[in-house]
C-alpha cells in the first residue's frame, strides 16, 4: 500500500534539496532569459540559475515529451532490407514547477500514446520522469484551468505538488515516485500543522476567486453533445484563421504529428516525426488533390469539435486545460475561448 | 510608415489599399483585426477579395491600375461633403487651391466607370474616411507596382493631408514593407540616388563627409536602378555583377532580357543561403549565412531598427554578409573595411546617418529597438512622424491624373494578369520556403486564380493545365476556381521556378521609382488539350 504523504518543504531548503536532486537526474524548470522571456530549461548550475515561479512557462511540457521534431529511428538499407535503430535512451529527468494545467494535459498525451501501442519515444522519456507541480495561487490572464477542470490546485495525477504557502510549500506526493522522494529527504521537511492546511485552503479559495476570463467550457460541452454548431459560427472563426498552426503548436494536448523519412544518402536515412496541425488544409487533402474539408469554411472546426466534444464523450472531460496559450498566439482572435463565448450563445436549434 | 504597428489597434478607420495583409503581413493584419474587434471600420481597395477584404466592411474592388481615378473620387466627394480639414491644410501645406479646381473638374460617373465600382459605394468609403480624426491608411506593393506607382502613392498622401489625417497618433499613411530589412536596406542606401539616410547625393557637402570616412571619391551622378541593370541585354553598360540576397533570374519582370544580361556578364558572383536560379548562372557563389547565422540589425516597416544576434555558429562555409562584403573589399583594394565587430559597423553608421545617430548596439540591445529618426544618444527614438512638420517643411498636395496601364487587354489578350504573393506559406521566389515539406505540403504548386464565370465560357474545370500567354512569353500553369478575382483578372504567384510567371509580366517601370508594373499586363488563356 502506497503511504502517500503531505510534508512542508521551509523555501530556504528548495535549493538544497534540488541541488542533491540534480546528482542524479537532469533538472528542467522555467527560467526567465535575459530577453523576458520563461521557458523550461535544464538547470546546470543550481547557484547561478534563477528558477521563475512567478510567470507562466511559455511552452508547455510538450516538447520534453514529444519534440517539435524527433528522429524516431534511423535506418539502413541493405539489399532492399530495411534496419531500424532506435533513438539512444531517455535521460533521468525532474521537472519543477510545472502548472496544473501542463501537468493535467501530460496525463492526457499518456493516454494518447499508450494506444494501440505504447509509444516507445514517449513512454522512454516518461518512465524517466518525475513531475513536480506548482499550484496556481494567481492565475494569469488569460487562464481558466478552473472551467476545465485542470486547476488550479490539483488533486491527483503529479508525482509531488507544491502549494506556495508565502514562507513554505505545502508538498502533497501523489504517486509512488514523489513519495519515495519525500521519504528519502524526509530531513528536508517538517510535518504538517493545522495553520498550514487552514492557509492551504485559504489560498485555494482566493486562487478560484481571481480568473478574469469567464469561460462556460461545462456548458458548451455538454451542448455540443445535444446540437450542432452553425455554419455561420464555424465559417465567422475559420474565415479568420490564417493557417499558422500557431495554436496546435502551442497546444499542450495537441499531439497531431506526421512522419517522413528523410534519407541522408541512397543507402541511409532517418525517419524523423514532427508536429502537424488540423487546422491545415493539406493535414486532410488526399492525393488527387480532393479535400473532405473545406478550409476557407471549417478551418477550426475540427480542432474545436475534438478538444471539445469528442474527447469529452471518450474520457469524460475535455482536452482543453485552460492554459490560455492559444489565446495569446492566434493572430485572428480565433482562439478556443472565443468559440466558446459564440457556441454557448448560439441560439438552441 | 508614419505610425508605429501598435497604433493601429487604435485607429478608427483602416483603410487598406493593395495589401493582402493577413497573408503577408500576419502581425500587422493581426493588429487590424483588433482595431475592427473594438468597433473600428475597415475599408478595403483591392481588385481580388482577400481574407481581409472579406473582413472589410467596405471591399472597393477596383479594375487593376485605376487607384487614382479611386482616390481622386473620393478626395472630390469629401470636398463636395464638406469633410476636408480646412485648419490643417491651410496650416500644413501648400498646393491645396491647385488640387482643388482640378478635383472640381472632375467628372464623379466618369471616375466611378474608369474603377468599374458603384459611385455611391465610393462615396460611403470616403466619408467613412474622412469623419474619422483617427484613420489609418495601409498601402503595400498593390499600388506601388504600377507605371504609376509614384502617383499612386502620391495620391494617398493627397488624400490622409486632405483630411488632416497625417499628423497624430493614430493617424498616418503606413507603407508595408516587403521584405523584413527592405526598410533597413533602403536606410542605407541600396538605392541608385541617395546616401545613406536618404541625403542627397548632389550635396557636396554632404558627399564629402562620407568621401572623409569612407577614404575614397563619391560620383555625385546616381547609378541605375535594379531593372536598368537586369534589363540592359548583351550590350548592357554593366560589364560584372554581385547580387547578394536577391533573385532576379526568377523575380524580375520580363524575364527574357534579364538571362540574356546576366549570361552576358564578364563575371557574376552571386551571394545567397540556397543556389537560387540567379546563383546557378554565376561565376562565383558565396554561401551566406542565414538569419539564424549571423547578428546585425534589422529595420521594419514602423522604422524599428532591432539588434539579432546569432542563435547558431554559421554552418560549413557560409559567412554573414558582413564578412563576405569585407573580404571582397580588401581583395580589390577598397579602403576602410576592417571592421572587428557589427557594433564597430553601427558606429560609422550613426556617426554619418543623422536619423540613425543614436542607434548604438548598447541601447539596442536593452530592449526591443529603437525607431527612426532617433538623432543622438540621448533621443528615445519616433513613435510616429509629422508631429509639428513634415521633412519637406509643409505637406504638398500633388495634383494626380488617372493613368492607363502600361498594356491594355485586347481581343488577342483579353485577361488582365495580377501577378503578387500566393498564400500565406511561400515567400517570393520560394528560396527558403519550398524547402519545408510542411509549406510546401500546403501549396505545392503554382496556381492561377480564375473565376468561375471565365471558367465556365472556357470550358475549363478546376485543376486544369492552361497555356497562359502574353506578347512575351507563355508557361503553363494549373487553374483554381476562385470567387477571389473578378471576372476578365487572372492572379498568379511568382513563387516557382517551374512557372515563371515573370516571362509574361511587363518591365515597363514608374519614371521616378522605377518600380516595375509587375500588377497589370495583358494575357491570353487557352485549355491545354491531353486527347
Amino acid at each position: 500500500m502506497i503511504d502517500l504523504k503531505e510534508l512542508i518543504l521551509e523555501k530556504d531548503n528548495l535549493y538544497p534539496l534540488l541541488r542533491k536532486l540534480m546528482k542524479d537526474a537532469r533538472l528542467i524548470a522555467p527560467v526567465e532569459n535575459e530577453f523576458g522571456d520563461t521557458l523550461f530549461s535544464v538547470i546546470d548550475d543550481i547557484d547561478t540559475t534563477k528558477i521563475d515561479l512567478t510567470n507562466q512557462p511559455q511552452e508547455s511540457l510538450k516538447p520534453f515529451f514529444l519534440p517539435q521534431q524527433e528522429t524516431v529511428a534511423s535506418y539502413t538499407i541493405d539489399e532492399g532490407e530495411y534496419s531500424f535503430t532506435p533513438p539512444p535512451p531517455a535521460l533521468q529527468t525532474i521537472f519543477f514547477g510545472v502548472r496544473s494545467c501542463d501537468l493535467t494535459a501530460l496525463l492526457y498525451m499518456d493516454l494518447i500514446f499508450s494506444k494501440p501501442v505504447k509509444d516507445a519515444t514517449y513512454y522512454d522519456r516518461r518512465n524517466h520522469s518525475l513531475i513536480i507541480t506548482l499550484g496556481c495561487n494567481q492565475p494569469f490572464d488569460n487562464c481558466f484551468c478552473e472551467a476545465t477542470g485542470s486547476g488550479p490546485y490539483l488533486e491527483y495525477g503529479y508525482g509531488l505538488q507544491f502549494i506556495d504557502l508565502g514562507d513554505c510549500f505545502y508538498v502533497s506526493a501523489g504517486r509512488s515516485k514523489g513519495a519515495d522522494l519525500l521519504k528519502k529527504w524526509s530531513y528536508f521537511f517538517r510535518e504538517v500543522e493545522e495553520d498550514d492546511q487552514k492557509r492551504r485552503y485559504q489560498l485555494l479559495l482566493e486562487a478560484r476567486g481571481q480568473f478574469t476570463k469567464n469561460i462556460q467550457v461545462a456548458h458548451a460541452c455538454r451542448k455540443l453533445q445535444k446540437e450542432p454548431v452553425t455554419e455561420e459560427i464555424w465559417e465567422q472563426l475559420s474565415s479568420r484563421c490564417y493557417d499558422c498552426g500557431g495554436c496546435a503548436y502551442v497546444c499542450p494536448t495537441c499531439t497531431c504529428f506526421s512522419v517522413d523519412d528523410t534519407p541522408i544518402d541512397r543507402n541511409s536515412g532517418l525517419r524523423i516525426r514532427s508536429w502537424d496541425a488540423c487546422t491545415s488544409s493539406g493535414f486532410t487533402r488526399m492525393t488527387g488533390g480532393d479535400n473532405p474539408i473545406d478550409r476557407s469554411r471549417h478551418a477550426l472546426k475540427r480542432r474545436f469539435l475534438h478538444k471539445l466534444k469528442y474527447d469529452f464523450s471518450s474520457h469524460g472531460k475535455a482536452s482543453c486545460t485552460g492554459c490560455g496559450r492559444c489565446v495569446d498566439i492566434c493572430f485572428g482572435g480565433v482562439d478556443i475561448t472565443t468559440f466558446i463565448d459564440l457556441f454557448t450563445k448560439q441560439e438552441t436549434v | 510608415m508614419t505610425n508605429s504597428i501598435g497604433e493601429l489597434v487604435d485607429a478608427d478607420v483602416l483603410l487598406i489599399t493593395g495589401s493582402n495583409t493577413t497573408e503577408t503581413h500576419p502581425q500587422i493584419g493581426r493588429n487590424i483585426l483588433e482595431a475592427v474587434d473594438g468597433g473600428a471600420k475597415l475599408l478595403v481597395i483591392d481588385p481580388r477579395k482577400t481574407d481581409i477584404a472579406k473582413q472589410a466592411h467596405i471591399h472597393l474592388a477596383l479594375r487593376p491600375g485605376t487607384d487614382i481615378a479611386l482616390i481622386n473620387a473620393m478626395m472630390r466627394t469629401i470636398l463636395d461633403e464638406d469633410l476636408a480639414d480646412d485648419l490643417f491644410i491651410a496650416m500644413r501645406t501648400e498646393n491645396f487651391i491647385a488640387l482643388r479646381d482640378y478635383l472640381h473638374r472632375l467628372n464623379l460617373d466618369e471616375l466611378a466607370d474608369i474603377t468599374g465600382i458603384n459611385l455611391d459605394r465610393i462615396r460611403e468609403a470616403a466619408c467613412i474616411y474622412a469623419r474619422s480624426s483617427k484613420s489609418v491608411i495601409c498601402y503595400c506593393l498593390g499600388v506601388t507596382q504600377h507605371t504609376c506607382g509614384t502617383a499612386n502613392v502620391q495620391a494617398v498622401a493627397n488624400l490622409a493631408m486632405l483630411t488632416g489625417n497625417v499628423e497624430k497618433k493614430h493617424s498616418g499613411v503606413d507603407p508595408l514593407r516587403g521584405q523584413n530589412n527592405v526598410q533597413g536596406a533602403c536606410d542605407m542606401a541600396a538605392l541608385p540616388s541617395v546616401l545613406p539616410g536618404y541625403q542627397n547625393l548632389a550635396d557636396n557637402e554632404i558627399r564629402a563627409r562620407f568621401e572623409a570616412v569612407w577614404k575614397r571619391e563619391i560620383a555625385a551622378t546616381p547609378g541605375k536602378s535594379l531593372t536598368e541593370m537586369t534589363h540592359a541585354g548583351k550590350d548592357g553598360a554593366i560589364k560584372a555583377m554581385f547580387i547578394m540576397g536577391e533573385n532576379p533570374a526568377l523575380s524580375d519582370p520580363h524575364l527574357d532580357p534579364v538571362q540574356e544580361t546576366l549570361k552576358h556578364l564578364d563575371f557574376l558572383a552571386v551571394s545567397d543561403i540556397f543556389l537560387t536560379e540567379t546563383a546557378q548562372l554565376a561565376d562565383v557563389v558565396f554561401p551566406a549565412a542565414s538569419f539564424a547565422e549571423k547578428g546585425g540589425t534589422i529595420t521594419n516597416s514602423e522604422r524599428r531598427v532591432q539588434l539579432c544576434r546569432p542563435a547558431i555558429a554559421p554552418i560549413h562555409n557560409c559567412r554573414p554578409d558582413s564578412h563576405i562584403i569585407m573580404e571582397l573589399g580588401k581583395r580589390l583594394g577598397c579602403p576602410g573595411m576592417e571592421f572587428d565587430s557589427d557594433a564597430e559597423i553601427m558606429e560609422e553608421i550613426s556617426l554619418l546617418t543623422p536619423i540613425y545617430g543614436g542607434m548604438h548596439y548598447d541601447r539596442l540591445a536593452e530592449n526591443f529597438g529603437l525607431q527612426w529618426p532617433c538623432s543622438d544618444r540621448d533621443h528615445p527614438g519616433t513613435e510616429f512622424l509629422h508631429k509639428y512638420y513634415f521633412t519637406r517643411g509643409k505637406g504638398c498636395f500633388t495634383i494626380t491624373k488617372h493613368q492607363e496601364p502600361f498594356e491594355k487587354t485586347e481581343n488577342e489578350y483579353p485577361f488582365t494578369l495580377v501577378t503578387g504573393r500566393g498564400s500565406y506559406h511561400h515567400f517570393h521566389t520560394a528560396t527558403m520556403t519550398r524547402n519545408s515539406k510542411r509549406l510546401v505540403r500546403e501549396y505545392p504548386q503554382a496556381l492561377l486564380e480564375i473565376n468561375i464565370n471565365d471558367c465556365k465560357k472556357l470550358n475549363l474545370k478546376d485543376g486544369e493545365t492552361v497555356e497562359l500567354r502574353s506578347k512575351r512569353g507563355a508557361v503553363h500553369i494549373t487553374t483554381q476556381i476562385t470567387d477571389r478575382v473578378q471576372p476578365g483578372t487572372v492572379f498568379s504567384s511568382f513563387h516557382f521556378f517551374e512557372v515563371p510567371i515573370n516571362q509574361l509580366t511587363v518591365d515597363a517601370m514608374d519614371p521616378q521609382s522605377k518600380c516595375p508594373e509587375f500588377k497589370v499586363c495583358s494575357v491570353s488563356l487557352t485549355k491545354v488539350s491531353h486527347d
